[in-house]
């Protein structure tokens, strides 16, 4: 299995990303790397090259460029190279650490679409109140504006990645709406509602209210992108802000506290881990022809690791392959 | 290529991706209004206009392409192969 990676994406590229894929290399002995990037940064880093193939890009894109103009334009970037290279069928997923909005124009425009999913969608893995439980919410983010029947393939998409990487039998599919009752919502969400109760490809357990986002009601979410986009930045946010509060509350409370914070600093080290990007692994653009997959910019390599380990699981699993087969299948207007 | 060539070429195109006739598709044919494209099903059509017609389209160019007749009318102007 041979993934294209983009050196060159990320706060801490190339350096994070090399040590990540190196990491990944060791662990999974069935892998190999298509590395794109600058070279002269790229290459010095490299402990070993063992399944490692280097290919120079002289450019890169930013987080500072316009996505879709990005990937017309730098054609020599290592992001846009990477994705050529699993158009051309040398690659076979694509793993990137930089600009959200340009991979997923690169997923959309050089991969490509799946046929019959009109729109592709961002899938992250989120963590439950359950700890053995996660969940995947869908879309969060990569469309300003959805139809019902975008809603419907991702239900369809996100079911059969909770089916084959999280080996759930009977994923269970929830709605993100404003209410329980099926009536629920504006026109959109009460069209979806009726479109996924009454696929029967799916296991629908009706409407999520955002507060119950992660509480394991259900193992897939899906959702429309814009409220997808909002409603995870209100969570990271909302955990960011709990982290911070909890943190000062501890360190200006005296001694008594700061010897309790001394004490409870291994528990509050679970829950970072357990709300970090390295244990969950990357969010999924679901509904382009190969795996591709996005690590936050700013995580360490073991998020690289992690999410490289999700990609190598999609391949054997042929996750895509399976999406294709269904939507072929069974087309959903 | 001729003109008709270009429309016949691009009519199969339009008519895969956006799922109509290509009989029903004509030089008048608006590829926004009458085919319902939106942002991302515009650049995808551009990207396959270079594919399969070799060349670059800049974007101010593209933006240019209203109806199914300018883009045969651009890559007759710009033939490459």
């Amino acid at each position: 299995m041979k993934i294209a990676v983009d050196a060159m994406g990320g706060d801490h590229a190339p350096e994070v990303v090399i040590r990540g894929v190196e990491q990944a290399r060791d662990q999974w002995p069935d892998l190999e790397f298509i590395l794109f990037g600058d070279l002269a940064k790229v290459k010095p880093l490299v402990q070993n090259s063992t399944r490692l193939t280097f290919v120079q890009a002289d450019s890169q894109i930013t987080n500072e460029d316009e996505p879709v103009k990005a990937v017309r334009t730098k054609k020599d970037s290592s992001m846009v190279m990477a994705a050529q290279a699993v158009k051309q069928g040398e690659a076979e997923a694509l793993f990137s650490m930089g600009n959200t909005g340009a991979l997923l124009a690169t997923g959309i425009f050089i991969i490509g679409r799946i046929k019959g999913v009109e729109r592709p969608a961002l899938m992250p893995t989120l963590p439950t109140t359950d700890v053995t439980n996660v969940v995947n919410l869908l879309d969060a983010g990569a469309n300003a504006e959805s139809k019902a029947s975008y809603l419907e393939q991702w239900a369809i998409m996100g079911s059969i990645y909770a089916r084959d990487i999280r080996k759930i039998a009977q994923p269970r599919v929830g709605l993100l709406n404003n209410g329980t009752e099926f009536d629920k919502g504006d026109s959109l969400h009460q069209e979806v509602y009726q479109r996924l109760q009454a696929n029967t490809a799916l296991n629908f357990v009706g409407n999520i209210e955002a507060g119950n986002l992660l509480t394991n009601k259900a193992d897939v979410i899906v959702t429309d992108g814009f409220t997808g986009n909002a409603v995870l930045k209100a969570t990271e946010g909302m955990a960011s802000l709990l982290m911070k509060q909890i943190k000062l509350a501890l360190l200006n409370s005296g001694t008594r506290a700061k010897l309790g914070a001394l004490m409870i600093k291994p528990a509050l080290g679970q829950i970072k881990t357990k709300f970090s990007t390295s244990a969950n692994g990357g969010a999924v653009l679901l509904g382009v022809n190969a795996p591709v997959i996005k690590t936050h910019g700013g995580s360490d390599e073991g998020a690289v690791v992690s999410t490289i380990g999700q990609i190598r699981e999609m391949l054997q699993q042929q996750t895509i392959h399976q999406m294709i087969a269904f939507l072929k299948a069974n087309p959903i207007k | 290529m001729t003109k008709e060539e270009i429309l016949q070429k691009i009519s199969q195109l339009i008519a895969g991706r956006f799922e109509v006739a290509p009989e029903s598709i004509t030089a008048s044919t608006n590829i926004k209004s009458d085919l319902a494209a939106d942002s991302i099903d515009l650049v995808e059509f551009v990207l396959e206009l270079e594919d399969t017609f070799g060349g670059e389209i800049p974007d101010d160019d593209a933006e240019k392409l209203e109806t199914v007749g300018d883009a045969v009318d651009y890559v007759f102007a710009h033939q490459t192969k």
